[in-house]
């Protein structure tokens, strides 16, 4: 297990399509004509980034053991459907103690033209 | 206030995991979760925190007035069990959250949001 604070990860472009937002909407019990939900945030920042956390070797999180303690969502503004969003991650700290790896990851997400849309907090623990 | 009560089923899980991309074993297969020490398959945390956001939005008149919020997972929710998600309105424009299960634990913790 290597401490890997302060690592970030290459952007990634993510659409929001339609067809997705609107099977998201149904999943949480959300009106589909009410935009992208706040929480498809967990899609295309968290999502989308925590991806390369995940696959990160040097990182190495054993993702099964990976418990997702904490989440915070942080808008500047909400993305509209069709809107491509551009996100960020890093691993703002990572800490060991008593056995229980607390990694938080956090991610910005801005629109095409890189004005911000949102930042997700998230704190993963991993138990060894 | 508004309330939502979800009994979580399998099918609501495997939802989420197909329209989140959290394709998590722990989420989907048993045999799997138990050998990770789990008690069977458990929902998403951010299944329920999309419920509670969405609660949270209903109460304020619609998602694009929630400008922050934040949650801690406190507690596991396994198929079969009831959550009653609510949002009320405190002063100074925030919002009371709560998820309890059908045994009064509180699922979602720490739960604070601010509006626009």
């Amino acid at each position: 297990m290597a401490a890997v604070a302060g690592r970030t990860y290459p952007a990634v472009r993510f659409e929001i399509e339609p067809e997705r937002v609107a099977g998201f909407a149904r999943a949480i019990g959300a009106d589909p004509d009410d935009g992208v939900p706040p929480t498809f945030a967990a899609v295309y920042s968290l999502g989308v980034t925590a991806l390369h956390l995940f696959g990160d070797e040097e990182a190495a999180v054993d993702f099964s053991r990976l418990l997702h303690a904490e989440q915070e969502f942080e808008w500047t503004r909400h993305p509209r459907v069709g809107e491509t969003v551009v996100s960020r991650g890093r691993v703002a700290s990572d800490i060991s103690r008593r056995g229980m790896r607390f990694v938080s990851f956090e991610t910005d997400t801005t629109d095409s033209k890189g004005a911000p849309v949102c930042r997700s907090r998230a704190l993963f623990v991993i138990r060894s | 206030m508004t309330e939502r009560r979800v009994t979580f089923t399998r099918e609501q899980i495997a939802a989420y995991a197909d329209a989140s991309g959290d394709q998590n074993p722990i989420h989907l297969d048993d045999d799997f979760a138990r050998s990770v020490g789990l008690p069977g398959v458990i929902a998403h945390g951010m299944l329920q925190m999309g419920i509670l956001a969405t609660v949270a939005a209903e109460e304020v008149g619609g998602p694009s007035r929630l400008r922050r919020i934040s949650v801690r997972f406190a507690g596991m929710v396994e198929p079969g069990d009831t959550v009653t998600f609510t949002a009320s309105r405190a002063a100074d424009e925030r919002l009371e959250l709560t998820a309890l299960n059908q045994k009064g634990e509180a699922v979602l913790t720490k739960s604070t949001t601010e509006i626009a």
